[in-house]
């Protein structure tokens, strides 16, 4: 089946092992991944200043594409897309005012295809009626474990994976409502559900230094030298996540975290992708391993196939 | 009309012709009637504007003459060409010569042909909170807010391709609120990509060699032998590329052709 996904600008020069093993992940459950066509950038951050209504005109207009070309859900697995997508959606469901003001902006939109210079006009108005997904959920509440589990073509042996879940996948709670942000179990069920052991560790919420890696990197390189440490202690293999900002922080970071902390040995971080699409058959060569800077790959090394549930 | 009143019958008729194919343009908000069918450049140079900045090559390719407008009844600020846009009655006009949008200065031949250059030399690319005015506001349909994401997503070759037909006039960072420089930003990739990117022509490097070779130097010296009624002679009988040709299309004579 076909099913929108955006992937988000960094997905397209920075975090392109995120892409390539979401796709191919995904293929192997039977989903085809498809990009709304002249999709933009969705601003990263949610504007939350409530008068300041223009950084929702990016993310709308790609909801509104998806709904008229009949996409029901959009999923995403960037953590800042996925905030900014299904905030910006539940504000036009429920603010009467903002759904009046984005639209009267947006039906004045013209798109011209670069190619044959063929203009569109006339943009219906958009209500939210697209759902936004995060791939997590989206396994989660539509491919299922059962499926999951039964398209297993490599056993993980149980690896212990500590999940990260960062600042922007759960919260505010009243807005993502997908899981407890206290207590959540989307990405421990999910890392169950291929094979992996969930690592519990204190600081999966907590914040990785986000966008301090600009202008005050060794705030950041101590914050995620303290969500590491912490997934390191309780005996996990490797570190995953679903967000590319979290990724390079707790990734590139590394070697800055032991200059600093010498009781810090190095520990691998990997889109929740990755574990997907190894779990599933595809192949070490294009899982994005190359994009690391704490080396992965002995954690995707091939072992005899073991027939798993079939 | 009280004025015409008085001159003969004949005068009269002549003037109202002229006065029918008048219409009324507001040029910074200063009426004119102008002759129907110019276009705004003319109508701007019929009403005494003497054009200095603003005006180029007036055939529609230099950009130099961006211009907005917008009618009585409407919000809607509409873009042109001033020299390509014919001038229509009630139409508020004001030209945008020049705009000055950031530039970034490189050398392109040590510039690295990554995405990432973009966000190097116009780090406010990221600003772009995708409003779409940019795409608006393009006389040439180019699909503006789409290259701007293509850049931001660091695809060199997406941007140069759908960029391609712009004239830099301007008017998109004019109406930007993010202050971009889009059109800046659409060149650098451009360059970027013909110098290092597009695959290299594999007839141009032949043709250069021959040249080099000196294949068509026996040919040249004939030519320079001839006299000008001989040389008029072998112009006419030139046989030219059909302008719709295909790709395959070759010249009856086949000596010059490289191999």
């Amino acid at each position: 089946m076909k099913l929108h996904y955006y992937p988000g600008c960094t997905l397209k020069e920075k975090a392109v092992a995120l892409d390539i093993s979401t796709r191919e992940a995904m293929k192997r459950l039977d989903v085809e991944l498809v990009e709304p066509e002249g999709w933009t950038c969705c601003g990263a951050e949610y504007p939350l200043t409530e008068e300041k209504i223009v950084g929702l005109a990016a993310p709308i207009r790609v909801l509104r594409q998806v709904r008229d070309e009949g996409g029901e859900v959009l999923v995403t697995t960037c953590s800042f897309c996925f905030a900014v997508l299904k905030r910006a959606n539940k504000a036009l469901r429920d603010d009467p005012l903002k759904r009046k003001r984005i639209n009267a902006f947006l039906r004045d939109d013209i798109q011209i295809d670069p190619l044959t210079k063929a203009r569109t006009t006339d943009f219906e108005d958009y209500n939210g009626e697209v759902q936004v997904l995060h791939l997590l959920e989206y396994l989660r509440d539509r491919v299922g474990t059962p499926k999951i589990k039964s398209r297993l073509k490599r056993d993980l042996k149980g690896l212990a994976v500590a999940p990260y879940y960062g600042c922007r996948l759960l919260r505010p709670q009243e807005e993502m409502a997908f899981d407890e942000p206290d207590a959540p179990r989307v990405f421990e069920d999910f890392l169950e559900a291929v094979g992996c052991s969930a690592v519990d560790y204190a600081f999966k919420q907590e914040c990785c230094g986000s966008y301090l890696s600009v202008s005050l990197p060794d705030a950041a390189t101590e914050a995620s030298y303290r969500v590491l440490r912490a997934a390191q202690m309780e005996g996990a293999r490797a570190v995953t996540v679903t967000c590319p900002l979290c990724f390079y922080n707790m990734d590139s970071r590394q070697a800055a975290i032991k200059e600093k902390f010498l009781d810090f040995s190095g520990l691998p971080v990997l889109y929740f992708t990755q574990i997907l699409a190894w779990a599933l058959g595809v192949d070490r060569e294009v899982l994005g391993l190359g994009e690391h800077a704490v080396p992965a790959d002995s954690l995707f090394e091939e072992v005899p196939t073991t027939e798993v549930r079939t | 009309m009280s004025k015409t009143a008085s001159k003969p019958k004949k005068a009269v008729a002549k003037a109202k012709d002229a006065e029918a194919s008048l219409v009324p343009i507001f040029v910074m908000g200063k009426r004119y009637e102008v002759p129907a069918s110019l276009t705004i450049q003319k109508a701007l140079e019929y009403a005494g504007y003497q054009l200095v900045r603003g005006c180029g090559c007036r055939g529609g390719i230099c950009g130099a003459c961006g211009t907005v407008y917008r009618f009585p009844g409407s919000y809607r600020i509409e873009v042109g060409l001033a020299c390509q846009t014919v001038v229509q009655p009630e139409m508020y006009i004001a030209q945008l010569p020049f705009f000055p949008g950031n530039k970034a200065v490189y050398d392109i031949e040590t510039l690295p042909a990554v995405g990432g250059t973009i966000a190097a030399l116009y780090p406010e690319v990221f600003k772009c909170v995708g409003c779409g005015t940019c795409t608006r506001s393009c006389p040439m349909d180019i699909d503006v807010m789409g290259y701007i994401s293509k850049a931001i997503q660091g695809d060199l070759t997406a941007v140069a391709q759908s960029s391609f037909d712009c004239v830099m006039c301007g008017l998109c960072a004019a109406r930007c609120p993010a202050e971009e420089v889009q059109y800046n930003i659409g060149i650098l990739a451009r360059r970027l990509y013909a110098r290092h990117l597009a695959p290299k022509a594999k007839h141009l490097a032949e043709a250069v060699k021959n040249v080099e070779g000196k294949k068509f130097d026996k040919a040249l010296q004939e030519l320079k032998k001839k006299d000008l009624e001989a040389l008029k002679k072998i112009y006419k009988s030139l046989e030219i590329e059909p302008d719709m040709a295909d790709e395959s299309w070759t010249p009856t004579d086949k000596s010059f052709l490289g191999e």
